[in-house]
């Protein structure tokens, strides 16, 4: 919490608020104004991404909290999301659930499922740990696929778009206010649990969960309190996909996306609120940029081989994730507050 | 009986290419710390490049293979030198992921080679089946799970005997007292990975010699999690003795328990397994129970 000289705080409440500053407040209303009227001169194309972006940003949030902030590495996020998603599509589709009732039950029964397979977590560390949770991730994508009856199997389902007060959000724009807002609130709302009395006890568990033990945690209900929230997050990000794409198949929620959102934390920054938000910029528009420069580049030098287009998406990802964890291991959130202090240091 | 007996004869000797590919985990974890959470891409790599030199190069199998096994020399080398050696002594955390990361650059590089999805390779092995009692067995699998012995007996010769497997040994003990000692622990983590690749592309040559080259074999690579899982992360022993256990419970399990559940259901079983060992016994058959202190 970095402040410019000559800023004191008087009260407790202004010593926990966020934004402190007259600057502070108009970044903050010149980034939301830009964000709330995008959608009109973005295209759709790019409004497509955004809403990508949105929904990433609070899967990896949930991702965060329980690997950045408690230091549960999960490598079965993609299948919370999964679980998140048909959830809601079902309860919606099925039994005739208004959208913002599927939205929350989607995350409630991701973050059972994730309690689940965190239990082990109480016994089990690290390499364990991530191994049970890949174990989650297939078993979750197994019966997805093969329960057809509920979940339309590798036929897939098709999902009705979200309606709110019986006016349907069928268009991107509508979509992305209704993601974007969903995404304020998350990265609000953990922000402030990542300072309270739970977010430092995350911490703790993390930095050692024997000595926070000692002081008084309760492991148990801590760990499985990450889970909670951090597949919660991914079933509300999952029921969001959902009725954003209109049809779901499990093929969207594979392994290799658990890996892709363990790479955004870690590049975004883990343990930090904006690290997320700067991973997931930096992998989906990385992944754009690839989409639109690959079959170029593979215009102009015929020899290539001819999966250059598909390959070189993960090869660029994985030298990123592991150039990161070897340069910058703390991420862009690192980089961003390095670049805030020189902004305020200036001319110094 | 028959279909008993044919289960299970498959299964242990699948189980025991399982028990290969773990043992290159295994050796890792015990000489440096690392899980190697690229073990399936490592496996899919190698069976590919084993394609590219059988069918693509047209290479006969006496140079082909040997070059396939100095390749994968080659890959451990580069990996530990130039993704694991600079995080030395950093947390768990960033030593696994960084893995997930050479497993996600080792898939792109693959289907930028060899962008088609299924391929075979030529036969390596007789064709015609054997009969064991009532069972028919492939002699594939039967030559798979001969090499794979022969391989234990090496590797465990080598570990006690050679003096390169006991400074290995030593590290995994303790790496500062083997420092001290004047070995140059860094050299043997590059060997284990060395090693470790070995194993692994051996393991991904006898798969797709049974069953194809097909991006399933990421999976089979993640199998060999469930067999050191179940065995204890640090047990030679325990590795060799999970893997037939694993692919007994794959091939009886998912042949008796198909009819009454869904299709497909020997893909999970060995992650079932992996949940049912992190509820009962987390540390594995043969592993060493750990004792935390602050």
């Amino acid at each position: 919490m970095s402040l410019p000289t000559g800023i004191r705080s008087y009260t407790y409440a202004q010593d926990m608020a966020i934004f402190r500053t007259r600057t502070h407040w108009v970044w903050l209303g010149v980034l939301l104004a830009l964000l709330f009227t995008g959608p009109l001169y973005w295209g759709g194309e790019w409004l497509s991404v955004a809403n990508l972006i949105g929904i990433t940003i609070i899967a990896a949030t949930g991702l965060n909290i329980l690997t950045g902030y408690c230091g549960q590495l999960s490598i079965g996020h993609a299948g919370f999301i999964a679980v998140g998603a048909y959830a809601s599509a079902i309860l919606t589709n099925r039994f005739g659930f208004p959208f913002l009732a599927g939205l929350i039950c989607a995350g409630g029964v991701a973050g059972l499922v994730g309690m689940i397979f965190g239990v082990p977590s109480l016994r089990v560390k690290g390499f364990y740990l991530a191994i049970s949770t890949i174990a989650a991730q297939f078993i979750i994508i197994w019966v997805i696929n093969h329960w057809t009856g509920v979940t339309g199997g590798f036929n897939g389902m098709v999902v009705p778009p979200a309606s709110i007060g019986g006016v349907s959000l069928v268009s991107q724009a509508s979509q992305f206010y209704l993601i974007m807002i969903i995404v304020i609130v998350v990265v609000f709302l953990t922000n402030n649990l990542t300072r309270s009395r739970v977010g430092r006890a995350f911490v703790a568990i993390r930095d050692n969960d024997l000595a926070a033990q000692v002081m008084g945690i309760n492991l148990f209900r801590y760990k499985l309190l990450a889970f909670f929230i951090g597949c919660f997050l991914a079933g509300i990000a999952g029921s969001l996909f959902a009725h954003w794409t209109g049809f779901l198949s499990a093929e969207n929620f594979t392994m290799t996306d658990s890996i892709l959102y363990v790479g955004i934390i870690i590049i975004g920054g883990l343990g930090t609120t904006i690290g997320p938000i700067f991973g997931t910029l930096f992998i989906r528009l990385l992944q754009k940029a690839i989409t639109l420069i690959a079959p170029i580049i593979e215009g102009a030098i015929p020899t290539l081989p001819a999966g250059f287009t598909t390959g070189i998406g993960p090869m660029v990802f994985g030298l990123a994730v592991i150039l990161f964890l070897i340069l910058e291991p703390r991420g862009l959130a690192h980089r961003w507050s390095l670049l805030r202090a020189s902004y305020k240091l200036w001319p110094f | 009986m028959v279909e008993f007996s044919q289960f299970a004869i498959t299964g242990v000797t699948v189980g025991m290419v399982y028990a290969l590919i773990a043992l290159g985990f295994v050796l890792i974890w015990k000489s440096s710390g690392v899980a190697n959470l690229a073990l399936g891409q490592l496996v899919l790599v190698f069976s590919w490049f084993t394609y590219g030199m059988l069918v693509q190069a047209g290479f006969p199998v006496w140079l082909g293979l040997p070059l396939v096994i100095l390749f994968a020399l080659g890959v451990g080398w580069l990996i530990e030198r130039l993704a694991l050696r600079p995080l030395i002594g950093q947390p768990i955390l960033s030593l696994i992921t960084v893995t997930l990361g050479v497993a996600f650059f080792i898939e792109g590089l693959v289907s930028l080679i060899w962008p088609k999805s299924v391929a075979a390779l030529p036969r390596l092995f007789p064709d015609e089946p054997l009969h064991v009692g009532s069972a028919v067995v492939s002699q594939e699998y039967l030559w798979a799970a001969v090499i794979s012995i022969v391989l234990f007996v090496l590797l465990t010769l080598f570990f006690k005997r050679h003096r390169m497997g006991i400074i290995m040994r030593a590290v995994a003990d303790d790496q500062m007292a083997v420092q001290a000692c004047g070995v140059p622990v860094a050299k043997i983590f590059s060997r284990s990975w060395m090693f470790a690749c070995v194993l692994a592309a051996v393991g991904g040559i006898l798969m797709s010699s049974i069953g194809g080259i097909t991006f399933g074999l990421v999976e089979t690579g993640l199998k060999a999690f469930s067999v050191v899982i179940l065995g204890g992360l640090d047990s030679f022993l325990g590795a060799i003795v999970a893997g037939p256990i694993i692919g007994l419970a794959e091939n009886v399990g998912g042949g008796y328990l198909t009819p009454l559940t869904w299709p497909g259901v020997r893909e999970i079983i060995p992650f079932v397994i992996i949940v049912i060992v992190m509820f009962i016994r987390p540390h594995g058959l043969f592993g060493e129970r750990r004792i935390e202190r602050i």
